[in-house]
């Protein structure tokens, strides 16, 4: 209670209500750019926020998080053109809802689910976080490995299309992890003779560059698609007979997201999917779907935002990031010198509250945006590639300059840039590479410790009832895109369309 | 998108027709492979004490040969696994990232106000923009802004670089 009623002091403070103010607004407008999204934005915004107080930057940072979840949706409904990833299955039915002239009504729908959503999943964050980190002290190294080791293989399960690609995105992440000087024997590894890289690869010029470089030169390819913008009437809330309508809905997809977000490395956009699919399952008329039935917009938009609050439950409790935002956040954490884990509850618990009402501050405000200047947020889309993306491109340099007034950083966002492209091009994504960067310390600290405690012997991990329970996790997760591949051909064959 | 070049039927699209495309993917990250396992032979050695019967070269070594497995998992698959056409890219798209190069380049050689300066004149026309008066003042007033929040605002210190004498 203390630490609560301390937050909220802090809370007075004009400077921190401003910053979170800033990274909500930040985050609906970033969130509505395609192209650009919250991870990217605060990938962007990462460097600027290490001269700040710790509880203001992670508070800035959560609150965009939130923001541009939701403001994915905007784009997603006006332009069939999805903001952020999370936002795809909004435009199923909300861009057909838009173009019958109902726009508005489509983002009141997107606004309050949303916010239901968001808010829903900082309460789960506030219980499950603290009871989550109290079973981590029960982690040693050897927990740790096997944590980390799971938290990579959910990898597998973003894209269904390229489980293996993903695991080996995350494990080549590791290995980027291993350039630099071992802290243990202080031998050189990967440096190739510049000591510039004796302290390693950081991983915010490399995020920059696989998110913002990549898509710069994605949007070099599709300069000729022109957008065609639906009419916006007036934001309106949705009706109680909407309500009604999607109570069930929001209800489900508030348990869905929150489950998908404590998950490692799901996020968002998984959660939203399985969201809209549920919403469309326990539909009794499915007719509307895919033509703008409202319930199609409500289920993967609270499921997104329920995704937010939870996937920092497994970030803050145990350094595993739940969603590819959340590892940014992590990041920030550690550029901070916070340790995720039980002795963040215990040593800084007025931070976490700051956290938390940051969080759902932002809930609140969007909401109040999203309703109300809606029609501002879209006039985002008007402005022209050809200006947008120069200015981000060199945001972006300066984002990776500014860490440690590097040029080295710089060249390094240019050639993840570019590596990243040609990743995305067959078929690899960034976030299992950023995953596997920052988890990739912990993973060979983790692993070096436990071998030493038991005596180079790999049989000892055999002997930690947690660490089974997290490898046959571990299994399961990499199995199960697999599996399911199978049964969806077996259910083909047998049931013919 | 689609590849516009014709297929005939039964040759796939693929130039390299006898391999899949994933398959020559896996080829090269197992070339990758090779090289980092090589270069990992070449660290140096710690005094055992010191690194516990670890050596520098064990974790790296370990997580190559995961890459490697991978990699030879995704060669297999690339065989029973239908191959989706890519569309060319557009020349646009190297240019692009050799701009990207340029403006690196000019940061580090001349200082930051004239890069972003021939990076908001250069990259809008290349990229088709033909508004010229925009062109200008977004080539004078973007960099300005950025220069005033970053430098002067959020205290980053930039190069001055040759052309900028204070």
């Amino acid at each position: 209670m203390d630490a609560f009623l301390s937050a909220l002091g802090l809370f007075l403070d004009p400077m921190l209500l401003v910053a979170v103010l800033a990274g909500t607004v930040g985050g609906v407008l970033v969130g509505a750019l395609p192209g650009l999204s919250s991870t990217m934005a605060t990938a962007l915004l990462l460097p600027f926020t290490l001269g700040m107080e710790p509880g203001m930057a992670i508070a800035l940072l959560s609150a965009l998080y939130c923001s541009g979840t939701y403001g994915g949706s905007i784009t997603a409904i006006l332009v069939n053109a999805p903001g952020a990833p999370a936002a795809a299955a909004t435009a199923f039915d909300g861009y057909p809802l838009a173009q019958k002239g109902r726009a508005g009504k489509a983002l009141g729908i997107a606004a309050v689910a949303s916010a239901i959503g968001g808010m829903f999943s900082v309460v789960v964050l506030i219980v499950a976080a603290p009871l989550l980190s109290r079973v981590a002290y029960d982690f040693g190294p050897p927990e740790y490995f096997a944590l980390a080791l799971f938290g990579l293989s959910m990898l597998a399960s973003i894209s269904s299309d390229a489980p293996v690609k993903n695991l080996l995105g995350g494990a080549f992440g590791v290995l980027l992890a291993t350039v630099g000087m071992d802290m243990t024997t202080g031998v050189e590894r990967f440096t190739f003779g510049m000591w510039e890289l004796s302290e390693g690869v950081h991983f915010i010029p490399v995020m920059i560059g696989l998110f913002a470089g990549a898509e710069f030169l994605t949007q070099a390819q599709t300069l000729d698609r022109v957008t065609v913008h639906a009419a916006l009437d007036a934001v309106r809330l949705p009706t109680r007979e909407d309500f009604r309508k999607c109570m069930g809905t929001i209800a489900r997809s508030c348990g869905i997201g929150s489950f998908v977000g404590v998950l490692p490395a799901e996020g968002g956009t998984v959660a939203a999917m399985i969201g809209y699919n549920e919403a469309r399952r326990w539909a009794r008329d499915k007719s509307e779907f895919g033509h703008g039935d409202i319930r199609g917009i409500a289920g993967p938009e609270s499921a997104n935002n329920a995704a937010t609050g939870a996937a920092m439950v497994p970030t803050l409790a145990l350094g595993i990031p739940g969603s590819a935002t959340t590892a940014v956040i992590l990041g920030a954490l550690l550029a901070h010198g916070l340790r995720p884990g039980p002795h963040l509850f215990t040593e800084t618990p007025t931070l976490l509250y700051v956290i938390f009402t940051a969080m759902l501050f932002a809930n609140v405000v969007f909401l109040g945006f999203g309703l109300v200047g809606a029609k501002l947020f879209s006039r985002i889309t008007l402005i022209p590639t050809t200006f947008l993306w120069p200015a981000v491109i060199i945001l972006a340099a300066i984002g990776a300059y500014a860490l440690e007034q590097s040029i080295l950083d710089v060249w390094i966002m240019v050639v993840a840039g570019i590596l990243g492209f040609v990743l995305k091009r067959y078929g690899f994504s960034a976030a299992p590479i950023i995953m596997g960067l920052i988890l990739g310390e912990m993973v060979e600290s983790t692993f070096k410790q436990s071998m030493i405690i038991f005596d180079h012997s790999w049989a000892g991990f055999l002997d930690r009832p947690i660490v089974l329970v997290f490898v046959a996790l571990t299994v399961l997760s990499i199995a199960s895109p697999f599996v399911s591949k199978a049964w969806h051909r077996r259910r083909e064959r047998e049931n013919p369309a | 998108m689609t590849d516009p070049r014709p297929v005939r039927e039964g040759v796939a699209a693929w130039p390299a027709a006898l391999l899949p495309r994933d398959a020559v993917v896996a080829l090269a990250v197992l070339v990758f492979c090779a090289v980092a396992y090589w270069l990992t032979t070449g660290f140096d050695e710690a005094p055992s004490a010191m690194a516990q019967n670890i050596q520098p070269s064990t974790f790296p070594q370990l997580v190559i040969t995961v890459m490697a497995v991978l990699a030879g998992v995704i060669f297999v698959q690339s065989f029973a696994a239908p191959q989706k056409t890519l569309a060319r890219v557009p020349p646009l798209v190297p240019v692009s990232a050799g701009v990207m190069v340029a403006f690196v380049t000019a940061f580090q050689t001349l200082g930051i106000i004239p890069a972003m300066v021939l990076m908001c004149l250069g990259l809008p026309a290349l990229w088709g923009e033909r508004r010229w008066g925009l062109v200008i003042a977004f080539a004078v007033l973007f960099p300005a802004a950025i220069y005033g929040l970053f430098a002067g605002l959020l205290d980053v210190y930039f190069e001055p670089g040759p052309l900028i004498p204070w």
